[in-house]
């Protein structure tokens, strides 16, 4: 009798337990679920439909992704997406952490360094598109004077010409964000233990030996979070685009989230748009487990 | 790194140390790259329209004015933008830190059915591109006419995972023993957190702050789809949208703008600084 009770009382205590767990998580919860999980099914479920901006959806089965797959704007878009991908990430993430290096170095001022590479952080989109627009404009531009006194003859239009927009694009999103991985990369530096250096020096190890035999392999944590997110921001790219060329020029620098945009909320054709959104989310998870497998951490 | 390399000084020996001195000279090469832009944007603000386009460039305006600003707000309806952001900005932030500090908790400190699931389905969310919300976020929004209200602009951006992360991680360093103590005392859960956990979690908590504040007075893509009035347009929308647009060579009013936009955040950064790098650090990545 006495030890049912004692049953009782302590699934009562577990059952409590859990409530209050969940009591405690409840309003990030429903922010979670309302504004994240929800929409993500939906935008799936939207995906074989056809959905205006009113009315009720239709389903008509693979039909938007078979759209797609023919698109040339959309085959394009992916295409330039890619292609961005490799100008921007890997210079994000090869930089990020020479950057982190150089700052992590006991030189004078190095946080007055550090300070100045991370402020781009704090500007919005909007104002580093409009800057580097004027940066980058043909004529009078800083860029292409300076370039001049360095002997490049040819002025370049870099917003102007297919071949250069998206490099163009690629050097402001660096120049915006690559303090993020800095930082991260500089955290990870930080907690690398002073005795592991030691060790390599009476092995007799230089200094670059020092960087890859102990640096990098001590790095593999931070690896497996800064690359992957780094690839999938890129694969994101929106706001660059938007305010300093809107895709062009001639559709060279027209991306996925941009065609995502426009069939959506130019065009309204929903259904359309979010499968783009399913197809750019496969992409990045493909590419994240690929990454993650090749780093062996799953 | 022997000796010598802990100190900063580019000599060694009594002879210079060139190693030393490259790393110098490269660190105050990207401070220029990096910090140059910046400067460009404010002197091209303060420079007459006869000034602008000046080959070669110069760094400083012989007659500096603040013209274009005034032109700027008289034009465009920039305090109201400002005030948009702010409003947003803080809804956003506050609901962040609270939701987020709650979640915590119990994802740190207790054990409960659904724990790992739960924290492997928030942490996931990192990986899933937000372009897939907008269509579903946008016509949520419109079916309960919440279009162009602060709410549809700062409520969804609240419901970011990354702020969850950073403080279940901190709220793990917490030792046990103090938490035991409160209990002790006779403390009820939610006492401990008010007494124990927040006051020991200011860093972290100020780096979710700011972090979540400067992310929603940035933000572009979900603001510029789901408000079109000056009611509720942010600052970076309406730069985007109207100064920078149509205006192609009037780079004077242009740049005020981006000045504008910009100056208030790199106040705050500045002022905030330590708490964007100490933060990353304590709160350790390397779980």
């Amino acid at each position: 009798m006495g030890g049912m009770t004692k049953r009782k009382t302590s699934r009562w205590n577990s059952v409590k337990n859990d409530l209050t767990a969940y009591g405690f998580m409840a309003p990030y919860l429903l922010l979670f679920v309302v504004f994240l999980l929800l929409p993500a099914a939906v935008g799936v479920y939207a995906s074989f439909t056809k959905w205006g901006i009113v009315g009720q959806p239709k389903w008509i089965g693979l039909k938007n992704y078979n759209k797609l797959f023919n698109s040339e704007l959309f085959l394009d878009s992916l295409g330039n997406t890619l292609y961005f991908v490799i100008l921007a990430a890997i210079p994000l993430i090869v930089l990020g952490f020479l950057l982190a290096l150089l700052v992590h170095q006991n030189l004078r001022g190095r946080n007055i360094a550090r300070a100045i590479v991370f402020l781009p952080h704090v500007v919005s989109v909007a104002a580093v598109g409009i800057i580097f627009q004027w940066i980058l404009e043909r004529s009078s531009g800083l860029l292409n004077y300076y370039l001049g006194e360095l002997g490049v003859r040819e002025p370049i239009n870099w917003l102007g010409e297919p071949e250069s927009a998206m490099p163009a694009i690629a050097i402001t999103t660096i120049w915006w964000t690559v303090n993020g991985n800095m930082i991260i990369y500089l955290a990870g530096l930080q907690d690398i233990p002073a005795d592991l250096y030691e060790a390599a020096r009476i092995d007799g190890a230089g200094r670059w030996q020092e960087v890859r035999y102990v640096t990098i392999p001590m790095l593999l944590p931070v690896n497996a979070f800064v690359i992957p997110l780094t690839v999938i921001a890129c694969w994101r790219v929106f706001g660059q685009v938007f305010v300093m060329t809107r895709g062009g020029p001639q559709g060279a620098t027209f991306t996925v989230a941009q065609f995502i945009y426009e069939t959506a909320f130019t065009d309204f054709n929903m259904g359309l748009a979010s499968a783009a959104g399913v197809i750019l989310m496969v992409i990045t998870l493909g590419f994240t487990v690929i990454q993650l497998r090749a780093m062996k951490v799953i | 790194m022997s000796e010598s390399w802990r100190s900063d000084s580019v000599y060694r020996d009594g002879s210079i140390n060139w190693g030393r001195l490259a790393l110098y000279a490269i660190m105050i090469f990207v401070a220029i790259i990096w910090g140059a832009p910046f400067v460009w944007m404010f002197v091209t603000s303060i420079k007459p329209d006869n000034e602008v386009f000046r080959y070669p460039p110069t760094w400083w305006p012989d007659e500096p004015t603040l013209m274009f600003y005034t032109r700027l707000f008289d034009s465009f309806p920039m305090m109201a933008w400002f005030r948009n952001s702010l409003i947003v900005a803080t809804i956003t932030t506050a609901l962040t830190l609270v939701t987020n500090i709650l979640a915590a908790y119990p994802l740190a400190r207790m054990r409960f059915r659904g724990r790992n699931i739960l924290l492997l389905i928030i942490l996931s969310t990192f990986l899933l591109p937000g372009e897939i919300l907008l269509v579903p976020l946008f016509l949520g929004m419109i079916k309960f006419k919440l279009a162009n209200t602060y709410f549809s602009i700062a409520v969804p951006a609240s419901a970011n995972a990354f702020g969850v992360f950073l403080m279940t991680q901190f709220f793990l360093t917490i030792p046990v023993e103090l938490e035991e103590a409160g209990r002790l005392d006779g403390c009820s859960r939610l006492g401990l957190l008010w007494r124990i956990f927040i006051p020991l979690s200011k860093p972290v908590i100020a780096t979710v702050a700011i972090f979540t504040f400067v992310r929603s007075w940035n933000d572009f893509f979900w603001p510029l789809i789901i408000s079109n009035t000056d009611a509720t347009r942010t600052v970076p929308v309406g730069l985007a949208v109207f100064v920078g647009r149509g205006l192609s060579m009037r780079f004077g009013v242009i740049m005020a703008s981006a000045a504008a936009a910009t100056i208030p955040a790199v106040i705050f950064f500045l002022l905030l600084q330590r708490y964007f790098v100490r933060g990353i650090s304590t709160t350790g990545l390397h779980g």
